[in-house]
């Protein structure tokens, strides 16, 4: 009995998908939907993949690298304009002596942005002390100063001291304690404050990654990007300066 | 006990169903509408409310599942065992503790972000951060993946498992595959267990039920065990061990005596050698099966001596058959019988029984005089009990009519008629005679049926089911109360079936019927008035209905001083008494 009716089930699904497909509407439907048309892509692939046997296709292997047509022989081709403008890429680089980092340039974040006026006194008409709104990152002996006389509040919420940072040719990422912020491209204030904005150099401890000199030393800073914005997605994810 | 909880496990749903239903529910539990000029203490109340809503939610369904898988700590140890056997301990456990930790995962991510959220300035990055969380929370999920399938599977099988009572009456049966356990087990419960010729039909527990002495019994079937050593045993062998390691049971070891299940006699010793420490304590039965192709004393000397050795040990040796089902009540007793003492002897040598036994006297009366006092059984019930013990040939059951002729049997309802003519029992009845409807014809005679005759005609109905035994013997109150009701009612069931005026009763049965009752001293008024207001829906004769209640009642009151003097009158045949009762019964 269980087989017959497993197998009217089976036969029965076609037709309650398509009466639900035709139904659904709103979010739901437009998930559904789109993970249905993933379905239907690997299905036709797998159907193509069967079919292969019956049709005849070109076959790519025979024909050599850098084969050209014949009416084409005498052509110089187009290598030589592609060495050209690597040249000239290389030049520009030296000439900027600048160090070669994933993210290059960054939009610049300005004061209004990275900290927000905090109104003080009797009369709320002070307005000297700012709060930072963006994520920082304060040393671990790190003390206040009083709170009169601090300018700048980094409130704690906002204090980071992990990053996920990802080691660009082993593809793996790690969670690596922070030890400071090396350079903000916004504003040299920035850095002294430790605020960690998207592009900003940082330094993290990678003695979990067991890297040796040549000499023979263990390394344990490195320089890694950031290259997301943190107080939007709540974490540092950083890309290993090499 | 934790066993039916078993099967009131929630549904482990697979990740990704548990990832959508959960974000689908977000979505359409909490408010969708935000702009970007709201106030921000507005916008963010409304993103944080989505990413606790969500926290709360998988937070709950988590602990749901947490909760309702047992914990093998806390179980009775056999299905801690059993458990173990079937689902690996390890595993079992290191699933629940993964998805522990998502659980706390899943609430650390919303706890940060519900606090980072705190310094979202625009809508913007309050969304970001909303999104990140649900990401985070949903990403924690996914990777338990496996652990919730594997959960799942469990939940399943746990459901189904048998529903074994460790701490009641249980006989278990084991031995060798193919010995006959399961062909026990279908004929003494209502068990439906498979037998086949292939060993290790029974692949897992089985449990049936039976009746001895008033007493439920649990019987439990195990897959068979073969012979090698612990370590080797394969997961069915294992529950077979794990329950005859647990279960405080009586044992039946079944033997083949046919050597039919491809191990010898030799063989079948060395296995319960070996499992012999796993009897201690409980009373053991040796079942020697399958004796209809061989009997014991057809074997050769040597196997002759093992069962001999056997029973010299003080272990009962049984020889049944299955098939034929000799031996298998007698198998059934004793092991029940030897059940119940063990039980009983433990419980005495319990701390728990001082308190009963504390409080039990067994009073014996003292002789006052020679004269011999024996309890009194009455005729009937000596007759019933010789019957029982003897098994009186049963009358041939339709059933086994049926089963007799096979295909060829037609049920005939006929034959128990009881007409005068007995040649006329197979006529067939036509449906129209003489112009009538047969089914809806009522003899127009029987309404000339003159007035006088009609009570005795319903009488005659009374009394025959007046003078049944129970009335007869019925002594006290209760069931005699029973019977007054039950009498009127069918008076007032009878009385409704054409106009009647009057009534008698045959006065000695009505009188040692309500003699009985005054003995009793029942309060008739309450019982009449009960069943006044129950039958008042009949009434053809509803004017009278005052009259004779009022009548009935003070003849009731009456009648409750003077008992003689009803006693007196009721000698006298139709008198006053039963005029008065007339209207009563009329209404």
């Amino acid at each position: 009995d269980h087989h017959e009716r497993k197998r009217k089930k089976e036969s029965r699904e076609a037709h309650e998908r398509s009466h639900k497909a035709k139904k659904m509407i709103g979010l739901k439907a437009k998930l559904y939907h789109k993970q249905r048309h993933a379905e239907k892509i690997q299905m036709k692939k797998t159907i193509k993949m069967h079919e292969q046997r019956k049709t005849k296709q070109k076959n790519d292997d025979k024909t050599p690298e850098g084969a050209v047509p014949a009416y084409l022989l005498d052509r110089e081709g187009q290598s030589r304009a592609k060495v050209l403008s690597n040249m000239i890429k290389q030049k520009r680089k030296e000439k900027a002596g600048k160090w070669e980092v994933p993210l290059p340039k960054v939009r610049a974040q300005g004061e209004t942005e990275v900290l927000k006026v905090i109104r003080t006194g009797k009369r709320q008409k002070k307005a000297w002390k700012r709060m930072v709104t963006k994520v920082c990152f304060v040393g671990d002996g790190f003390t206040r100063k009083p709170p009169k006389y601090e300018r700048f509040i980094r409130p704690t919420g906002l204090r980071f001291k992990k990053a996920h940072v990802t080691h660009p040719e082993l593809k793996a990422t790690f969670c690596l304690p922070i030890l400071g912020v090396k350079k903000n491209p916004s504003s040299p204030l920035y850095t002294s404050l430790g605020v960690i904005t998207k592009g900003t150099v940082i330094e993290v401890n990678v003695s979990e990654l067991g890297l040796v000199t040549q000499g023979g030393k263990v390394i344990w800073g490195k320089y890694a990007q950031v290259t997301n914005n943190p107080e939007n997605d709540g974490c540092i994810n950083a890309v290993l300066l090499v | 006990m934790a066993l039916y909880n078993f099967k009131k496990i929630m549904v482990v749903p697979t990740a990704k169903d548990f990832i959508d239903v959960t974000l689908s529910k977000t979505q359409r539990k909490t408010p969708t509408v935000v702009h970007k000029h709201y106030q921000i203490h507005r916008i963010r109340h409304f993103y944080m409310r989505k990413v606790k809503f969500t926290q709360q939610n998988y937070h709950d369904r988590l602990t749901q599942i947490l909760a309702d898988f047992p914990k093998l700590d806390d179980i009775h140890p056999f299905y801690a065992d059993l458990m173990n056997v079937l689902y690996d301990k390890d595993h079992y456990k290191l699933a629940l503790g993964q998805l522990n930790i998502a659980k706390n995962l899943i609430d650390n991510v919303a706890k940060d972000y519900v606090r980072l959220m705190k310094y979202g300035d625009s809508l913007y990055r309050c969304k970001q951060l909303k999104r990140a969380a649900l990401g985070r929370m949903c990403t924690i999920l996914k990777r338990q993946k496996s652990s919730l399938e594997y959960l799942e599977q469990v939940r399943q099988h746990l459901s189904r498992l048998p529903s074994i009572d460790p701490n009641t009456r249980t006989l278990l049966l084991c031995g060798y595959p193919n010995v006959g356990k399961s062909s026990f087990i279908n004929k003494v419960t209502r068990a439906d267990v498979d037998v086949q010729p292939y060993a290790f039909t029974t692949k897992s527990l089985f449990v049936g039920h039976m009746d001895y002495r008033y007493l439920r019994w649990q019987v439990v079937d195990t897959p068979g065990i073969l012979d090698h050593p612990l370590e080797e045993r394969n997961t069915i062998e294992m529950q077979a061990i794990t329950a005859l390691a647990h279960l405080r049971a009586a044992v039946l070891y079944v033997m083949d005596v046919s050597e039919q299940c491809g191990h010898t006699l030799q063989e079948q010793l060395e296995l319960f050698n070996s499992i012999r420490p796993l009897f201690a304590n409980k009373p053991l039965i040796i079942v020697a099966n399958k004796c209809d192709v061989k009997k014991i004393s057809e074997l050769s000397e040597e196997n002759q001596k093992i069962f001999a050795d056997l029973s010299a040990e003080g272990i009962p040796v049984i020889e049944t058959s299955t098939l034929t089902e000799e031996g298998v009540m007698q198998v059934k007793t004793e092991a029940c019988d030897q059940l119940l003492a063990h039980r009983v002897n433990t419980k005495m040598k319990g701390k728990k029984v001082h308190d009963v036994l504390n409080r039990l006297h067994l009073a014996m009366p003292a002789k006052r005089d020679e004269k011999e006092r024996p309890p009194f059984i009455p005729e009937g019930a000596m007759m019933r009990r010789k019957a029982m013990e003897v098994d009186a040939p049963k009358r041939k059951l339709e059933r086994d009519l049926e089963l007799e002729l096979g295909d060829d049997y037609i049920l005939d309802l006929q034959k128990y008629w009881d007409l005068m003519n007995e040649d006329e029992k197979r006529d067939k009845i036509p449906e129209v005679w003489e112009g009538h409807n047969i089914a809806d014809f009522i003899d127009p005679g029987i309404m000339k049926v003159s007035v006088r005759e009609i009570p005795a005609i319903r009488t005659q109905q009374l009394n025959l089911c007046a003078r049944c035994p129970y009335i007869c013997s019925a002594n006290d109150v209760t069931s005699l109360y029973l019977i007054l009701i039950s009498l009127l009612t069918l008076v007032a069931v009878l009385g409704m079936r054409g106009p009647c005026t009057s009534f008698s009763f045959d006065s000695r049965t009505l009188s040692c019927f309500f003699s009985r009752i005054c003995l009793a001293r029942m309060r008739i008024s309450c019982i009449s008035s009960s069943s006044l207001s129950s039958s008042e829906s009949y009434s053809p004769a509803r004017s009278f209905s005052s009259s004779s209640f009022s009548s009935s009642s003070s003849f009731c009151e009456g009648r409750e001083k003077n008992k003689h003097t009803f006693r007196g009158q009721s000698l006298k045949g139709r008198n006053t008494f039963d005029k008065c009762l007339i209207p009563l019964f009329l209404h």
